[in-house]
């Protein structure tokens, strides 16, 4: 009888095990083939290269067949999005808020996770996850920087549009700024509310804001970013030197000719290697990613125009960031953003 | 205040807005013309396209800013010919033929700029600038006025040219005719479709250079997409200015001063939302439109294929 029982309940340990195990092998996804789509091609030093290579460089690491998408616009991408799913794509990744609204739809439709931006409270369990990423504690270092750096005490922040990501870089770099010199002045300007590729809008707004007295400039532009950097190699800051450019997303130090300061890096692997790792953890779509300095994910670029002494200091700020001894709260809304710079009273002496 | 209202910031808000107003006053000028002829040019934002990317391609080739505008204008009347044709000789749907060309134009130049200049962006060297002896030295109003390069004395001298023309010649005449009253014109022995594909062309190789003046003389590097609607805000312009060049160049300049004022706004530190702050020349355009335009009469054959036999 003993032994009868003893047969019983062995037989039923094994049996649950490997139901459990059946269970747990049914649940993961097994990830084969990573999509990614950009509005724009993928060699923009910026937003659409940063994705792309990144998610390139999570499919190799994973061992994961790459599809990219490039230059889809920012029109319907459904019919791209049906296609690779066709395609037997495991993740699509929307890299464009415009692509909120079509991705999570083509999702239910088909059944293949997306990833999408800008929309953190989108998620749905196994089927849409957010990646909302802020580069601001970056940023508050690019503003520790240039508040250490300018000569005139003047700043100018210019950005092709108020994006979320794009506000809390601009508010942090204000914060990070007055944080070192607390009566610096930030002239901020918007160069459109999509202003994205108006490069001569780009130049037209960073000269006013050089000619307003700012000689390092913080610009946030995708294609205009490079109509900014045109400004500042062809105009003279008031004080008869040179202005400089701080940029945002990609390194421009392969096209620069000399008037890069600094960039806020970002580095989405992490991201796209933690949304895989979640894929096949059954957990994907149940949290939203973010970059920090902590992985470095973000970074501000090094470049030779910084003194090393200044770049101890700017590092010092670093280590208060990752050490916790420094918190930084993102600012998403445009309104906040631009009270933050009012509060520095502009062009008042 | 005084940074705002400092003369180098001044200067440099005005040195702005004639600069983003000049692409505008060409393009402008250049549907008048086709709008005069007959002709609904909605593809004028595709040969400003096209003239941006072949102008800068043409200047950074060369070296001089004259090669570009002369690519620019090559690109520009590279559209139109095909608009011309399909329009202008096969009567087509403007309308459709002229989104279809701004989309092909779009596509094709964000394709060549892709494989030529994505991964090296290269930029011109600063403009130059004929300075008028003597005016320019003049604070704020001399560089606002008289430090320009010379594109811009030309394109005003242009607005004179083109007053005359429409005003004093038989070839006016005849561009008016061919939209007012095609069949007239037919009959007097003068081609309504040769006068309309002359002034098609026309049209674009004006918008091509002002594309060129984008993307050379206002940004100083081509990138895709980048005109942004230029195109379009000449259409209206066109409109408003009821056959009239010099109110063609008024409401280029109002456009550009209008731009120029959302920068002061914002670097001047007001807090209300950009997009009303970017509303202001829209805005503008629409008031004066309404104040000023009521009473515009299109030529009644704009936008109507001509057809010999149906006179």
């Amino acid at each position: 009888m003993y032994g009868s029982t003893k047969r019983t309940l062995l037989g039923f340990a094994a049996a649950s095990a490997l139901v459990g195990a059946m269970a747990a092998s049914a649940s993961a996804v097994e990830v084969k083939k990573l999509a990614v789509l950009v509005p724009e091609q993928g060699t923009d030093f910026g937003w659409n290269q940063q994705g792309v290579d990144a998610a390139r460089a999570v499919a190799e690491k994973y061992g994961l067949e790459f599809l990219p998408a490039e230059g889809l616009g920012y029109g319907d991408v459904r019919p791209t999005l049906r296609e690779l799913a066709g395609e037997g794509a495991s993740l699509m990744i929307a890299h464009a808020s415009g692509y909120n609204t079509a991705a999570p739809e083509i999702a239910a439709e088909t059944g293949v996770p997306v990833a999408i931006v800008d929309a953190p409270d989108a998620l749905k369990a196994g089927l849409v996850a957010d990646y909302t990423l802020s580069g601001h504690e970056g940023a508050y270092l690019a503003g520790v920087l240039a508040a250490t750096m300018t000569r005139t005490g003047t700043l100018g922040i210019v950005t092709s549009g108020e994006p979320p990501s794009w506000n809390s870089q601009s508010a942090a770099f204000a914060q990070g700024a007055k944080a070192t010199k607390a009566d610096i002045k930030l002239l901020y300007a918007v160069i459109g509310p999509a202003a994205y590729a108006d490069a001569a809008g780009g130049r037209r707004v960073t000269e006013t804001v050089i000619a307003a007295g700012a000689d390092i400039v913080f610009g946030q532009g995708d294609g205009s970013s490079f109509g900014m950097i045109e400004a500042v190699e062809t105009t003279k800051a008031s004080d008869g030197g040179q202005a400089w450019f701080i940029d945002v997303i990609g390194d421009k130090s392969s096209i620069d000719k000399g008037f890069l300061l600094s960039s806020v890096l970002w580095n989405m692997v992490p991201v796209y290697s933690a949304m895989v790792e979640d894929l096949q953890n059954d957990a994907f779509g149940t949290r939203g990613y973010s970059i920090g300095l902590a992985d470095d994910s973000v970074q501000l670029l090094k470049t030779s125009h910084i003194p090393d002494d200044v770049w101890a200091t700017v590092m010092g700020v670093r280590d208060q960031i990752v050490g916790g001894s420094l918190k930084l709260e993102p600012v998403w809304d445009a309104e906040a953003v631009r009270a933050l710079m009012n509060s520095v009273e502009i062009g008042e002496e | 205040m005084d940074a705002i209202l400092s003369p180098a910031f001044v200067t440099a808000l005005l040195l702005g807005a004639v600069t983003a107003g000049t692409p505008l006053l060409l393009a402008g000028l250049g549907e008048q013309i086709a709008e005069k002829a007959g002709v609904l040019n909605i593809g004028i934002e595709g040969m400003m396209l096209m003239g941006a990317y072949v102008g800068f391609v043409a200047a950074f080739t060369t070296g001089s800013f004259w090669m570009g505008f002369a690519g620019g204008a090559a690109g520009g009347v590279a559209v139109a010919v095909l608009m011309s044709i399909l329009c202008v000789r096969l009567g087509m749907n403007q309308i459709v033929i002229g989104i279809a060309l701004t989309l092909g134009a779009e596509g094709l130049t964000a394709l060549l700029h892709h494989f030529q200049f994505s991964r090296s962006y290269p930029r011109l060297p600063d403009v130059p600038v004929l300075e008028i002896p003597g005016l320019a030295a003049i604070p704020v109003i001399g560089p606002v006025l008289f430090a320009h390069h010379p594109l811009v004395y030309l394109a005003v001298g242009l607005v004179v040219l083109l007053g005359w023309l429409f005003r004093r010649t038989n070839m006016g005449l005849n561009l008016e005719a061919a939209g007012q009253k095609p069949g007239a014109l037919d009959a007097a022995g003068v081609g309504v479709i040769a006068t309309r594909t002359w002034a098609v062309l026309t049209t674009g190789a004006l918008a091509g250079i002002g594309g060129a003046f984008m993307a050379t003389v206002g940004a100083g590097l081509f990138v895709p997409f980048m005109t942004g609607g230029a195109g379009f805000i000449g259409i209206v312009l066109a409109m408003l200015a009821r056959g009239r060049p010099l109110w063609v160049m008024l409401g280029a300049l109002l456009f550009g001063i209008s731009l120029a004022l959302t920068t002061a706004f914002q670097v001047a530190g007001f807090n209300i939302p950009t997009d009303v702050v970017h509303m202001l020349p829209f805005a503008m355009v629409i008031v004066v439109l309404v104040l000023f335009a009521r009473h515009s009469v299109l030529p009644p054959a704009l936008g109507l294929p001509y057809v010999r036999s149906d006179r």
